[in-house]
């Protein structure tokens, strides 16, 4: 992926998410029957391997970190790329460099090794099995 | 390259290219060296009509951009709902031209 499009699509998925954090940060939605917007639970009833991630995001920002591994342990991981994309994008911006683009490649080729995937594929099932059984 | 060769394997691959991509890689063929015909033959691509399959049933969860090798893109889609479901919705319309272009990548590496 070339680096300009790489940073913009990054961009505008972070813009995103916050704007999707703001819009549900005061909301108190607790309940697991309240229908949210994901589509795979609006269609069978069962929640997603990503579901409960903006109430563990909220659950973190919000200094409640043992709410937030409940809710769902990705939100750990998007809560570092909120804060930690936008800097490191400003940071290639100003210093005309594309570290950030580097260090992605090298991400994605290591991920595409067998013995990275299948253990990261393992947790995401069981993250889902989780989910399902938590009755996000 | 023989002429006659080359017409056959755009015959038989077209469907895995961009109609506009085709008659460069024709041309490239043509002009290519025969000792190298047996890697262009053998090379993998990967069908448009699969991944779109894939995108409808499974594209939620990011599947089919990992079975292209975009997988930072798949993981991005698993971890937000498949974009809260937009980007899913416009995977269905983007995903045969990513896999054709992916393809043209994949043969572009043995032309030139």
């Amino acid at each position: 992926m070339s680096r300009n499009r790489l940073y913009v699509l990054l961009s505008t998925a972070c813009i995103a998410g916050y704007i999707w954090l703001a819009v549900n940060y005061h909301q108190q939605v607790v309940q697991s029957q309240a229908l949210g917007i994901c589509i795979f639970k609006r269609l069978t009833g069962i929640p997603c391997p990503s579901c409960g991630t903006t109430r563990s995001v909220i659950a973190i920002v919000k200094g409640n970190l043992n709410g937030g591994i409940y809710w769902n342990p990705f939100g750990f991981l998007i809560t570092g790329i909120l804060i930690i994309s936008p800097l490191w994008i400003a940071y290639d911006l100003l210093t005309r460099n594309s570290t950030l683009q580097k260090a992605y490649l090298k991400a994605e080729l290591l991920l595409k090794r067998k013995w990275v995937a299948i253990p990261l594929i393992l947790l995401v099932i069981l993250n889902w099995i989780w989910n399902i059984s938590k009755g996000l | 390259m023989e002429a006659q060769k080359v017409d056959m394997f755009i015959m038989t691959n077209a469907k895995y290219f961009e109609s506009y991509q085709i008659n460069a890689i024709r041309e490239r063929l043509i002009a290519m060296d025969d000792s190298r015909w047996a890697m262009i033959s053998s090379i993998q691509l990967k069908d448009p009509t699969t991944s779109l399959i894939v995108s409808i049933l499974a594209g939620h969860f990011g599947i089919d951009r990992f079975i292209l090798g975009d997988t930072g893109l798949g993981i991005a889609k698993l971890l937000t709902c498949g974009g809260l479901g937009i980007w899913t919705i416009i995977d269905w319309f983007l995903i045969m031209g990513a896999t054709r272009e992916k393809n043209m990548q994949k043969i572009q590496q043995l032309l030139y």
